[in-house]
């Protein structure tokens, strides 16, 4: 387990800067309140066997968090278990129908007639992370288009691109 | 009428009697009963001087009609006679009298005798029969305030009659007679002057049109309430006479043609109304320039487009109206403003044409003033009417010619259209041919305005909002503050009217322009997020009531575009959020901010978790830091927040932690700038409890039926809208027995300042507070009085011997505090 070298770190904050934004400093600064001692210090990003865990610094032994999955080829992937991060964090964020739930979960992408609502101004390649109406993250994916185009957009034309699911946990 | 008639002729002579002898006369008893019932009437009889009349029948027409004036005169008496004689001053109007030797006394005499009187307030202008007129000139007397007493003669008319007769002949002895009088004579004679030419011109406009090149000659006067009165007396004449058509001068062909008399007759009219209506309008003109007379030429100005919008030189009226709407001074600038409204809801009148004109004559005034207006020029435009379901047939030769019209300043700017939907194109499409006949019939027969016209309109219209708006967000991105000079009005005047505009007419924008929109509207109002830049100024942001407007227009907008995709509009949120924090009662307004939150809050159909708590918390929070109004209007927000998100009630149980829903975020952040980020489900509605012992009965009950929402098995919804629980409660004194009165006014006005509400606490407070204060005060006066007695009583028991002074220093605390009972 070793603390992310410069290249990977600035490989991980642009994948999640794609979903998060600039609450980015949040994730990074976000005082821990996990672990024994009173006074925390703050979430890390740790290495291990291909995988970067999101760790609590006073627990360097003890990744509390989520994980990515750092591919041979040092490109980054967002895996599932990110979600509960991305989610609170979210900057674009799409609700879906309760019809639209099922097909979302079994791998397919998110049509125009499946939206219940979307976030303003989302520009097309942007980390969009999925709900439900009541607002259970399901997921994630890219925007295949903007909001503004969304709005003319016929009902079976594809707004967000299928990334993960909750149905692989 | 029947002075027309006698002015054209010449009135013969009666006939005389057949000549009988006196002596053969026979008097019958019924003659002699008439004569004396009558004698009054019969007087004239006696008087007759039978020679003269002889001498006058075979004579001058002339004398006849003067013995019968004479005679009028002395039946009504004599006193009528004299003022007759004192209120003619014009020598022009003066009769002579003929007395009956048959000498011609001309009225000078009793001029003199007036000017030795010098008694100016005599009624002048008031002379006259029409009593229309008189009410016009008595407006006009007073409106340049000239002191006249009113006065009505009907004898005006027997005088009038002779006065174009004896015009000629009077003329010399006018010449004399001006010499001799003095300048207030001067004076009253003009206002005499212009007020028979009025009369004349009303009565028959047709065979007096030459008067009016008299009646402008006056106006080049030198005493400046002439001038006055001759605009107005103008004015008021023009405003009878313009007939109901647009003239059209002959051309030359149809000169030469060869018409009848009548034509000709009308022809000659026609002209000459016009040449002395444009000569009337270019020293309007002029004399708006002056600033002495700029208002009454501004308002001769108004009133006359107001009147016959129709009529020709229509465009140059409206320029000048337009170019003064902006004016500094407060008169002008409410006329100009009403004149525009009326036109504007007035269409049948000018047929539309003159709402396009206006328009786009104000877009371009916003564009060379730089948006430095008063916004009184804008909201002008909150008058017109706007169709819905305009030119629908037509819509796809609009598309065309909207291609064409692209606007040269922005490029980026795209085309207004209404708003298409695509189900009714392709219905339209097929109904189109059927409506085309029936609409040309109908067309012909109606004045509607065209509705290519109105489209026009429109779209001018929007280009003046989408022109402000940009530059207001032009000039607030900027970091130098080099173009920006706060004008008279302030940096941002025409913003609010501007959204205003823009949230009325939500439903005419097209969906591009809406792309447009919300970008500008983002500027504005920056949410933290995008204003990180430093350098900005404070000065540049707007006031909180324009944030708060733009995000209301921004939900506004979306809200009616819903059919085509529900879009959450985050930035705006957190724009609220903030704002919550930086509201001030007495500074920023606050039914904007209560219609934000009905609009934006309560009738959204579905609400983001985390958001929804984060608002319930912070305005809880808000409710307990200001007054009644709103106060009230946060909870009712928060009542219906929570009735609808059921997690959120979390928020009402005491459960620190936050449960299952809490998310990442362990504690609440009060001072967080983004809602979903506050970590409100870590906390718990304590203000609640607070406020359950407010002062105010209603807040009291209102914060108890919610914390008891969980519990309790009915769920009522009382008083689900903020926005009138804010109305109501702004003017509802504090006192415990709220009024009627107030009410029923709360929810006709809307514009009433918060302020107002919080004057009205510390009124009624400090009643309560006096009485208390005084029960206060006197109680301490008394405990003051007992230790001071108390004191010398003890300094005197100091001597005497012990046992007394403890009896008696039991007794003294007693008695005071029986003394408080009381």
């Amino acid at each position: 387990m070793r603390p992310l070298d410069e290249n990977e770190t600035t490989v991980v904050f642009e994948k999640i800067f794609k979903f998060v934004g600039n609450n980015l400093k949040n994730i990074v600064e976000n005082p821990s309140h996990e672990g024994p001692e009173s006074d925390p210090g703050r979430y890390c990003f740790r290495l291990q066997k291909n995988r970067v865990y999101y760790a609590s610094e006073s627990l360097p032994g003890l990744p509390r968090d989520l994980h990515r999955e750092v591919h041979p080829r040092g490109s980054f992937h967002l895996t599932i278990m990110s979600l509960n991060l991305l989610a609170a964090n979210a900057k674009h964020k799409v609700w879906l129908k309760p019809t639209s739930e099922m097909s979302f979960l079994y791998g397919n992408h998110v049509l125009k007639g499946g939206l219940g609502r979307i976030t303003d101004s989302i520009v097309p390649g942007d980390g969009v992370v999925v709900f439900s109406m009541s607002d259970v993250p399901l997921g994630f994916g890219i925007a295949a288009k903007s909001t503004q185009d969304c709005r003319k957009l016929d009902p079976n034309g594809i707004v967000v691109l299928h990334q993960a699911d909750i149905e692989s946990i | 009428m029947g002075k027309s008639r006698r002015k054209d002729k010449v009135i013969p002579p009666p006939q005389l009697p057949p000549e009988v002898r006196e002596e053969e006369i026979e008097f019958s008893d019924e003659d002699v009963k008439y004569v004396e019932e009558n004698k009054e009437y019969a007087r004239f009889v006696s008087r007759i001087d039978t020679t003269a009349i002889n001498r006058q029948c075979v004579g001058e027409p002339k004398t006849v009609e003067d013995k019968y004036e004479e005679e009028r005169s002395k039946k009504k008496g004599h006193e009528e006679e004299r003022e007759s004689n004192e209120i003619q001053v014009d020598p022009v109007d003066v009769l002579p009298i003929k007395d009956l030797d048959g000498k011609l006394h001309y009225r000078t005499v009793t001029k003199k005798s007036k000017l030795a009187e010098a008694d100016p307030e005599e009624a002048e202008e008031d002379v006259l029969e029409d009593e229309h007129i008189l009410n016009k000139s008595q407006r006009r007397a007073k409106a340049k305030k000239s002191k006249k007493e009113a006065k009505k003669q009907e004898k005006e008319v027997p005088k009038e009659e002779i006065i174009q007769e004896e015009e000629t002949p009077q003329a010399a002895v006018l010449a004399e007679v001006k010499e001799e009088l003095s300048a207030e004579e001067t004076f009253e004679n003009k206002k005499n002057r212009l007020a028979e030419l009025g009369i004349q011109l009303l009565s028959d406009p047709e065979a007096n049109i030459r008067s009016l090149k008299e009646m402008l000659d006056i106006s080049k006067d030198e005493n400046a309430k002439i001038v006055k009165l001759c605009l107005l007396s103008v004015l008021a004449v023009f405003k009878d006479i313009i007939p109901g058509y647009r003239i059209r001068l002959p051309t030359e062909k149809e000169l030469e043609m060869k018409v009848s008399k009548e034509v000709k007759k009308t022809r000659f009219y026609e002209s000459t109304l016009l040449k002395a209506y444009k000569s009337y309008l270019q020293k309007l003109m002029a004399f708006e320039r002056q600033s002495e007379y700029n208002q009454v030429a501004n308002r001769c100005i108004c009133t006359l487009l107001d009147a016959k919008p129709h009529f020709n030189y229509r465009d140059n009226l409206l320029s000048a109206v337009v170019r003064n709407i902006s004016s500094p001074d407060e008169v002008v600038r409410r006329l100009c403003c009403s004149t525009v409204r009326s036109l504007f809801s007035n269409e049948g009148k000018h047929g539309g044409e003159l709402t396009v004109q206006a328009v786009r004559l104000i877009a371009d005034q916003v564009k060379s003033q730089n948006c430095q207006l008063h916004p009184n020029s804008i909201e002008v435009f909150m008058s017109i009417r706007f169709d819905e379901d305009i030119g629908k047939r037509d819509r796809e030769e609009a598309n065309k010619k909207k291609f064409k019209k692209n606007d040269k300043r922005n490029n980026q700017e795209e085309q207004n259209q209404v708003q298409e939907n695509e189900r009714k194109k392709s219905k339209r499409e097929m109904m189109s041919k059927i409506r085309d006949e029936v609409n040309a019939d109908y067309k012909g027969v109606t004045y509607e305005p065209d509705a290519m016209e109105r489209l026009k309109m429109q779209t001018t219209y929007f280009r003046i909002l989408r022109k402000t708006m940009y530059s207001i967000g032009e000039s607030s991105t900027e970091e130098e503050d080099t173009t920006l000079n706060p004008g008279a009005f302030g940096p941002h005047p025409l913003l609010a009217p501007c959204l205003d505009g823009l949230a009325k007419f939500t439903q005419q924008l097209d969906l591009d322009y809406i792309g447009d929109l919300m970008n500008y509207l983002k500027k504005l109002a920056p949410s933290s997020s995008v204003s990180t830049n430093s350098k900005k100024k404070n000065s540049k942001l707007l006031t909180v009531s324009e944030r708060l407007r733009c995000c209301l227009v921004a939900f506004k907008v979306m809200r009616s575009n819903l059919n085509a995709l529900n879009v959450d509009l985050q930035d705006f949120f957190v724009q609220l959020y903030n704002l919550l924090l930086e509201y001030r009662p007495g500074r920023d307004s606050g039914e904007v901010l209560a219609e934000s939150l009905k609009i934006m809050l309560c009738d959204d159909r579905h609400q983001d978790m985390q958001k929804a708590a984060a608002f319930v918390k912070r305005l809880s929070t808000f409710a307990l830091c200001f007054g009644c109004a709103e106060s009230m209007s946060a909870l009712v927000t928060v009542k219906n927040l929570l009735q609808r998100n059921v997690k959120c009630r979390n928020l009402l149980e005491n459960d620190a932690g936050g449960g299952s829903v809490s998310g990442s975020i362990a504690k609440y952040q009060p001072y967080a700038t983004d809602p979903n980020l506050s970590g409100a489900f870590a906390s718990v509605l304590w203000e609640l409890n607070l406020l359950t012992k407010h002062y105010h009965p209603a807040i009291s009950t209102m914060a108890g039926s919610i914390s008891n929402m969980n519990t309790s098995q009915n769920q009522t919804f009382l008083c689900s809208d903020p926005q009138q629980a804010f109305a109501d409660y702004s003017l509802v004194k504090e006192s415990f027995e709220p009024k009627n009165e107030s009410r029923k006014l709360s929810n006709k006005r809307k514009r009433e300042s918060g302020g107002e509400e919080g004057k009205d606490v510390p009124e009624i407070d400090m009643g309560e507070l006096r009485k208390k204060l005084k029960e206060n005060f006197t109680i301490l006066r008394g405990i003051k009085e007992d230790e001071s007695v108390r004191m010398e009583l003890e300094f005197k028991k100091k001597k005497k011997p012990t046992k007394k002074q403890s009896n008696v220093a039991k007794k003294k605390p007693k008695s005071p505090k029986s003394k408080k009972k009381i």
